[in-house]
């Protein structure tokens, strides 16, 4: 039987996904970056093959996420997606009729707005981490709680204390502040949860009109307190589905999918023995001009596979890719 | 006297032959680089926009090589840069170096205004030396310009990317290197049948993409981290609403003659935004609504803390005229992956919103 392998590899968490011919979910994982995308792209692949049930044939992958290209080619993609374009077909699969895409993830957060199946406008915060999983991280472990417990802790809360959201570092004084005059630690944890929806429906979301329905996705969806303060916000009930953390590998496995059936190809996937080949990356200074171009090279066995990074393309012709 | 100005888009190729022909020695600043950035950005008070903090390390740079004369764009017009060279030349000065400033204000003076600062900078060459010399640097121009239409349509298709980048830099070359308006009009025939020879992908429907926002970020591509040659690779054709020929054609000659090239774009933007709100944002609000039915989508640039293209990006989503605009924020914090992504997804985005049309249509 066919699978189609969806590879999200993003700055926090990398996450895979694996479908059937009808588009049926057969297998997810979802690992922590680390800063390793190379070891956790072979760690997730090695894992997927361990569990992969027999007669299964990969007939296609794809990849998205910040390091789309890095793991495009190490494992063979077919194709390789931005994650804006990856979490709209996901959405659009789970709920046709989805208007409003709401995607919080590690380092960044995004708003598609989706109108007749077709995606119209969309925004991404990508340089201010406050409306992000990272802000939230921080702030639990600042309170001494575990990520898992914020959610429910967070709608424990009766009377929830108004925190500055606008930037993590004066939502940190601000909550210290809170704190030492004596709230209730799950008033603060909802006080949180809303300046961080807050923040994302005045920056991410500005200027755009959030319709009915609305899909959350990303790992951030996994807070039932930042659900809550979302559906406040925005007066309207806002659906998690059931794997809302991995939408962005599903949904570039959906493209893969089309795109193979419509090319009739072969996959260029390079097999699962790709997890225990001894990849190097390194890189330097092009000197080639004053522009000073740092250039990033992935290789293997002395061979150089793939060069980014400059502002010409001096390296990209270069290389084999 | 040794001359510059900072980089513009190609503006040295045309100054630099108009200066020779006059014997006036220029120093045209090092090519625009990540350390003219941090020099810029060092020297600059944080709150203005990237062109100020572009155009100080190109003087700095040019400094440093030993220029000793400073040109620079000034005008009382609505946008703040008419006002740099004055805070500039103060940040300058305070570095130690020993120069002389010389705004150039051409949009109050105009024509007559630029042959005058030929004329104090050659130390009074005759009007028959001057008239010719600056007329060769403008044909520069509009040959330079006439090419990178072409380039901007061939890299959306060319089979080889990059090939068509590569033609222009060879034009570039011999262009800067032409003393005669005859040699340019042969370059400019030799090298646009050379684009039109470049081996195209058929199978690569390109979409029509058109850049517009404010004046210098959509002429700089250092400024808009070559936004145009991005956009080429993922098979859009782009136009741009400014090429510098056009704006000196019209600052320097029709609009001293009464001719208002504007004034179409200022009355397709009058019902959603009746006055000038500085710099060029009233243009792009305009563009919008006249060019909605011409562009599967429009890339919207503007300078980080630019009140004007601020304005009208706000404005622009309200129009009933119908296109996508991505609006790119130009600043030395954009990162090129950033950047990238955003454009990818907006390139799905018209393909999609294009192929939808064509299905409804039929």
């Amino acid at each position: 039987m066919k699978v189609y392998l969806g590879i999200d590899v993003g700055s926090v968490t990398t996450k895979f996904a694996l479908l059937d011919e009808r588009d049926e979910l057969v297998d997810t994982l979802y690992l922590r970056t680390q800063g390793k995308p190379i070891a956790m792209v072979q760690q997730g692949l090695a894992e997927i093959a361990r569990r992969l049930p027999p007669g299964m044939e990969i007939a296609g992958v794809g990849t998205t996420g910040s390091a789309r290209y890095l793991a495009g080619v190490i494992v063979g993609a077919d194709l390789v997606k931005n994650e804006i374009t990856s979490h709209a077909v996901a959405a659009l699969h789970i709920l046709p009729q989805v208007q409003t895409v709401v995607e919080i993830g590690g380092q960044d957060s995004k708003v598609i707005i989706i109108r007749q199946g077709v995606v119209t406008d969309f925004g991404m915060n990508t340089v201010c981490a406050a409306g992000t999983g990272s802000f939230l991280d921080h702030q639990a472990l600042r309170l001494g709680i575990s990520i898992e417990e914020f959610g429910p802790r967070a709608l424990e809360s009766r009377t929830p204390v108004r925190i500055a959201g606008r930037c993590t570092v004066f939502a940190e004084s601000d909550m210290v502040h809170k704190q030492q005059m004596g709230h209730r630690t799950e008033d603060i944890l909802y006080g949180l949860c809303q300046a961080l929806v807050r923040n994302y429906l005045n920056n991410v979301a500005l200027g755009k009109e959030l319709l009915p329905p609305v899909v959350f996705q990303g790992g951030v969806a996994f807070n039932q307190g930042i659900v809550r303060a979302l559906e406040e916000s925005l007066e309207t009930q806002v659906v998690v589905p059931p794997h809302h953390e991995v939408m962005g590998a599903i949904g570039v496995a959906l493209l893969v999918h089309e795109e193979m059936s419509a090319t009739g190809e072969p996959s260029r996937f390079q097999g699962f023995q790709v997890s225990q080949i001894q990849y190097h990356t390194s890189s330097f200074e092009c000197k080639a001009c004053p522009n000073l171009c740092e250039i990033a090279q992935l290789s293997l066995n002395g061979k150089v596979l793939a060069r980014w990074g400059g502002r010409c393309d001096l390296w990209e012709r270069t290389s084999t890719s | 006297m040794r001359v510059t100005a900072p980089h513009l888009a190609h503006l040295w190729v045309g100054l630099k032959g108009t200066l020779e022909e006059l014997g006036v020695e220029s120093v045209p600043p090092p090519p625009t680089s990540r350390r003219t950035l941090s020099l810029g950005v060092k020297y600059s008070p944080e709150g203005l926009c990237l062109p100020f903090k572009l155009t100080l390390g190109n003087f700095i740079e040019a400094l440093e090589a030993g220029a000793d004369t400073l040109l620079m764009a000034a005008g009382t017009g609505t946008c703040r840069l008419g006002r740099y060279h004055l805070l500039q030349k103060q940040i300058l000065q305070d570095l130690g170096y020993k120069f002389k400033m010389i705004p150039l204000g051409v949009s109050e003076k105009k024509f007559l205004g630029l042959l005058h600062i030929f004329k104090f900078i050659t130390g009074g060459a005759s009007w028959a030396k001057i008239i010719p010399a600056v007329l060769l640097g403008l044909k520069k121009y509009s040959v330079i310009d006439d090419i990178e239409r072409e380039v901007n349509r061939v890299r959306a298709v060319e089979r080889e990317k990059g090939a068509a980048s590569r033609i222009l830099r060879q034009a570039i070359t011999a262009i800067a290197e032409a003393k005669r308006p005859h040699s340019l009009r042969e370059i400019r025939k030799y090298y646009l049948e050379k684009l039109a020879q470049v081996p195209r992908n058929p199978n690569i429907q390109p979409l029509k993409v058109m850049v517009m926002g404010e004046f210098y970020v959509v002429l700089e591509p250092f400024s808009n981290l070559d936004v145009e040659i991005e956009l080429g690779k993922l098979g859009c054709e782009v136009h741009r609403n400014l090429y510098l020929s056009d704006w000196t054609k019209f600052s320097f000659f029709l609009n001293p003659l009464g001719m208002n090239e504007k004034q179409r774009v200022h009355r397709a933007a009058l019902p959603y935004l009746k006055r000038d709100v500085g710099g060029d944002g009233w243009e792009s609000v305009g563009e919008k609504v006249l060019h909605a039915q011409d562009y599967d989508g429009l890339i919207h640039l503007a300078p980080f803390t630019c009140m004007p293209e601020i304005i009208a990006e706000n404005i622009m989503p309200t129009t009933k005229e119908d296109v996508p605009v991505l609006t790119l924020i130009c600043d030395e914090q954009m990162g090129k992956p950033g950047m990238l992504t955003r454009l990818e997804a907006f390139v799905d985005l018209i393909r999609r919103r294009r192929k939808a049309r064509e299905k409804a249509a039929i």
